[in-house]
């Protein structure tokens, strides 16, 4: 595991940024619809910058996109219905 | 049983080396399974507020002695219970109920000035917290104080009185419970004892006529609720890809497959959203 994070550290080292980034800009805000659209937009950049990881190292399939875009969806509906309820 | 939670939890042969839970279909039947228990959630909620619904517990007295014992640990001159303040608060919170927004300022330009003048408060120094989706005082004041901003409205000597409204109500659709605290000084604050004291006597009075409560009580608490089960879904699943990723790691197995570390981060930010937010929100 620590072997394949070394070989791919700015992959992960951008990756946590986004993710960190996306964190602050939808925590600092309090406009439900910016907050959303931060979270649809890291959604969207996680699931793309994986596939793209998986492209460029020549192993991606049909089965790795659909399980990128099911955990997007995962994680968004959680964040839809949270944010339902406060 | 066993051997039915390590076919969903554990790699191995038997669930082709990735854990069952992992698999699209099952990943597909969980979102499913979220989006239906979240419309339930919602209708019985509509339905049977009774059952399912905010649990609201917050007394402005216990606002007012919240925000003066961080008043008196910081060493400033405790706040004083204001009609009018309170007043203006009320009407803000049913401004935001009533045009749909979670502002300072209105859409229309309302600013919060406009609704303590036209409750008759004549300030020199004013400033407004705002809080949304906390459902006890101690919640919302701990949030204020954690953040620099409302911290040094809290704490600011400029001010003399404060109102407090909170209001159940819907925005966007959405049912949630709102906290206005409205600070004011109608003195410029060298004028002297005899201006503070001919207010301390004159809000002491008022104050006692001004406590109130908002309570409900719901059987459920809708919140507590959702935020739980969303809590414990992804907990469940930064776990199981954690341990997938160190069982296929140990056996050197080779997969084709999407990254766990992918999916663990970004799960680790939803949870994270979820620790925060689920508490409340404030501006």
């Amino acid at each position: 595991m620590l072997k394949r994070i070394s070989e791919h550290t700015i992959y992960y080292i951008s990756l946590i940024i986004i993710l960190s980034l996306g964190f602050l800009l939808a925590y600092s805000s309090s406009d439900r619809g910016f907050q959303i659209g931060v979270i649809v937009a890291i959604t969207f950049f996680y699931a793309l910058w994986g596939i793209m990881h998986h492209l460029i190292n020549h192993d991606l399939n049909v089965k790795i996109v659909i399980e990128y875009i099911l955990i997007g969806v995962f994680g968004l509906t959680i964040i839809f219905f949270l944010l339902s309820t406060i | 049983m066993k051997d039915f939670l390590s076919h969903l939890f554990i790699p191995k042969e038997s669930n082709n080396h990735r854990a069952k839970i992992l698999h699209h279909t099952n990943l597909f039947l969980v979102i499913v399974f979220l989006l239906l228990a979240s419309f339930l959630i919602q209708r019985v909620r509509v339905s049977f507020p009774s059952v399912l619904g905010i649990k609201v517990n917050i007394s402005f007295e216990e606002l007012l002695s919240l925000t003066n014992k961080e008043r008196q640990e910081a060493g400033v001159d405790p706040l004083i219970i204001n009609e009018k303040l309170s007043e203006a608060a009320a009407k803000k919170a049913q401004d935001m109920f009533e045009y749909n927004y979670w502002a300072h300022n209105s859409p229309v330009g309302k600013t919060p000035w406009i609704f303590i003048k036209s409750s008759g408060y004549e300030y020199i120094y004013a400033g407004e917290n705002l809080a949304r989706g906390f459902t006890t005082a101690d919640g919302a004041i701990e949030a204020w104080m954690a953040s620099p901003d409302h911290r040094n409205n809290m704490l600011s000597s400029n001010y003399k009185d404060v109102g407090f409204a909170v209001k159940l109500g819907e925005i966007n659709g959405e049912e949630t419970v709102l906290i206005v605290q409205e600070l004011g000084n109608l003195q410029m604050p060298a004028d002297g004892d005899k201006a503070q004291e001919i207010a301390t006597a004159k809000n002491t009075d008022t104050f006692s006529r001004s406590v109130q409560a908002v309570r409900q009580q719901p059987l459920i608490n809708v919140s507590s609720l959702s935020s739980n089960i969303y809590f414990i879904f992804i907990l469940v699943f930064i776990l199981t890809f954690m341990l997938d990723m160190i069982i296929i790691e140990k056996k050197k197995i080779m997969r084709f497959v999407g990254h766990n570390i992918d999916h663990i981060l970004y799960l680790l930010l939803v949870l994270v959203l979820i620790g925060v937010w689920s508490r409340g929100v404030i501006i």
